[in-house]
This record gives structure tokens, C-alpha cells and sequence, in this order.
């Protein structure tokens, strides 16, 4: 199978452990080489959090597993670019007009 | 250190940042440290007032009531804490919608819960002993009433200690917070002594 070189979640998390714990976390990981943790949305003792991992070959059970052992939910997948290179999704007409 | 050990604890030092041991931690030490002193305080100013004269008799009452002093911080906190932990790791797993108990975040309230009454009940234990302590020595000293000055002299000290030591968490006058601690030894003994001309 072809290795997953992005892979964005949407994820709740407690406050604590903080974001950059977690990005420090999920960087030590096998075959990731870069994390991008942004916070959207703040609940009482929880927060939304968008995450962004690029690697050479990332395993989502890895990450999964690191997620919940640190409190955390995956709520979706939201992006994933696996294969040789990264590519982003094509432009269609059909996309919402982002002028 | 062996890297099993530096491991553990590390292991420890990341559960007690998250679980936010620290600040609990140092006011069940400071309040129960005091309550030792100022209870070691109480008993022998009893004995004293009642004329004791044999340091075995000082030993045990004051030996017995360090164990019970820890005891009760230990059970008290454990399960004071115990409940509070599980009410407040309930909460988040409504919010997360998670199983928080095999998590880092559970094992880190669970070991919370030890060190806070281990500290509940040591606190206590070690602060009265060492005020016990010149009552072990009376063979070497003159007379058990040097026994009950120096023992007296050790409290006070160790409550100006303990000042100092509050003093230095909020970053106040370190003399000024341990000046009121020595107070309040002061007037427990004074009260004491106002029992025998009572």
C-alpha cells in the first residue's frame, strides 16, 4: 500500500495535555516529519483542534492510539495525500467561489 | 541512573504536570505540616502543665499521636482526593466522549491521588516527630525540662520554617509570614498555660 505522506484530523482534546505537548508527541513519531496543530473552537475543559501531519510514511494507528492515550477523540479524517508525492485536491467549477 | 528509572520518573514528573500536583501538593504540606506542630505543641504543653517528668510517658502519647496524625492525613486525603479526582475525570469524559480511566490522563489522576495523601500523611507525621524529637535524647541532657524547651524551641522554629516557606510560594516577606506562624504556636501555648491557672 501506497504511504500516507498527509493526513489531517479534526480532533477534541482536554486543555491538558496542551497542544504543544501534543505536537511535540506526534513529531517523534515514525515517519512524520512535520505537525501543524491549530486550535478552532474552545469548550468548557475541552477544545477543537485541527491537526495537520506530513511525513515520509505516517501510520494512522499511531497516531490514533497517541491521540486517545492523551485523552483526545478523532472526530474525522479530513484530509489524507498518500502515494510518491503530496498533491492537493483539483480545483472543479463546482467548489464554492472563494474570490 | 539507570534508564528504566529515569524513565519512571519522567513518567511521574509528566503525570503530576498533568494531574497539577505541585500546587496541591505544597497546601496539604504547609496546613498539615502546621497542624503536626501545632498538635505536638498541644500534647506537650499537656504533659508539661500535667508535670510529667518521665520521657517514656512523652514518647508514647506523642509518638501515638504522630501515627494517628498520619493515618488520618492518609486516609483522609486518599479518599477526599480519590473522590474529587473521579468526579472531575467523570466530567471530562462526558465532555470527551471517551474512556478516560486506561489513559495517560487517568493514570495521572490515579497517581495524583497516592502522592497527595502520601504527602497528607508524612507531612504531619515527620513535622510532630521532629518536634518530638529532644525527648529521645533526655539521657543526654540535664533535666526532661530542657527536653520540653528545646522540643518547644524546635515547633517554634519549625513554624517560622514553614512561614518562610509559604512566604517564598507567594513570593511575599519571608520573615513577615513566618513571624505569624511563630504567633500562632505562640498563643496556643499561651492558651495552654492559661488551663493551669484556670
Amino acid at each position: 500500500m501506497g504511504r500516507v505522506r498527509r493526513l489531517v484530523l479534526d480532533v477534541l482534546k482536554p486543555y491538558e495535555p496542551t497542544i504543544v505537548v501534543w505536537a511535540q508527541l506526534l513529531s517523534e513519531l515514525e515517519g512524520v516529519e512535520a505537525v501543524n496543530i491549530s486550535i478552532y473552537e474552545i469548550d468548557r475543559r475541552v477544545e477543537n483542534a485541527k491537526i495537520t501531519i506530513q511525513g515520509s510514511g505516517i501510520s494512522f494507528e499511531l497516531v490514533e492510539d497517541l491521540i486517545q492515550e492523551n485523552g483526545g477523540a478523532v472526530h474525522s479524517i479530513d484530509e489524507v495525500v498518500a502515494g510518491k508525492i503530496i498533491i492537493d485536491d483539483a480545483a472543479t467549477p463546482q467548489d464554492p467561489y472563494q474570490g | 541512573m539507570p534508564p528504566r528509572v529515569r524513565r519512571r520518573v519522567q513518567e511521574l514528573k509528566e503525570y503530576c504536570e498533568l494531574a497539577e500536583v505541585g500546587e496541591i501538593a505544597r497546601r496539604y504540606f504547609a496546613m498539615n505540616a502546621f497542624d503536626g506542630v501545632l498538635t505536638m505543641i498541644g500534647v506537650l504543653m499537656g504533659n508539661y502543665l500535667a508535670q510529667v517528668r518521665q520521657p517514656a510517658i512523652v514518647i508514647s502519647t506523642g509518638l501515638s499521636t504522630c501515627i494517628a496524625m498520619g493515618v488520618s492525613g492518609l486516609w483522609g486525603a486518599y479518599l477526599t482526593e480519590s473522590a474529587e479526582r473521579k468526579r472531575d475525570l467523570d466530567e471530562l469524559q462526558d465532555r470527551v466522549l471517551v474512556d478516560l480511566s486506561q489513559t495517560k490522563i487517568g493514570r495521572a489522576s490515579r497517581t495524583a491521588v497516592v502522592i497527595v495523601a502520601l504527602i497528607d500523611a508524612l507531612a504531619p507525621f515527620i513535622s510532630a516527630l521532629a518536634v518530638l524529637l529532644p525527648f529521645f535524647f533526655v539521657a543526654f541532657l540535664t533535666d526532661i525540662a530542657v527536653s520540653y524547651y528545646l522540643s518547644l524551641g524546635i515547633a517554634l522554629a519549625a513554624l517560622f520554617g514553614l512561614g518562610a516557606f509559604l512566604g517564598k510560594v507567594c513570593r511575599g516577606n519571608v520573615g513577615v509570614f513566618g513571624l505569624k506562624m511563630i504567633t500562632a504556636g505562640i498563643v496556643s501555648m499561651l492558651l495552654s498555660y492559661l488551663l493551669r491557672t484556670a
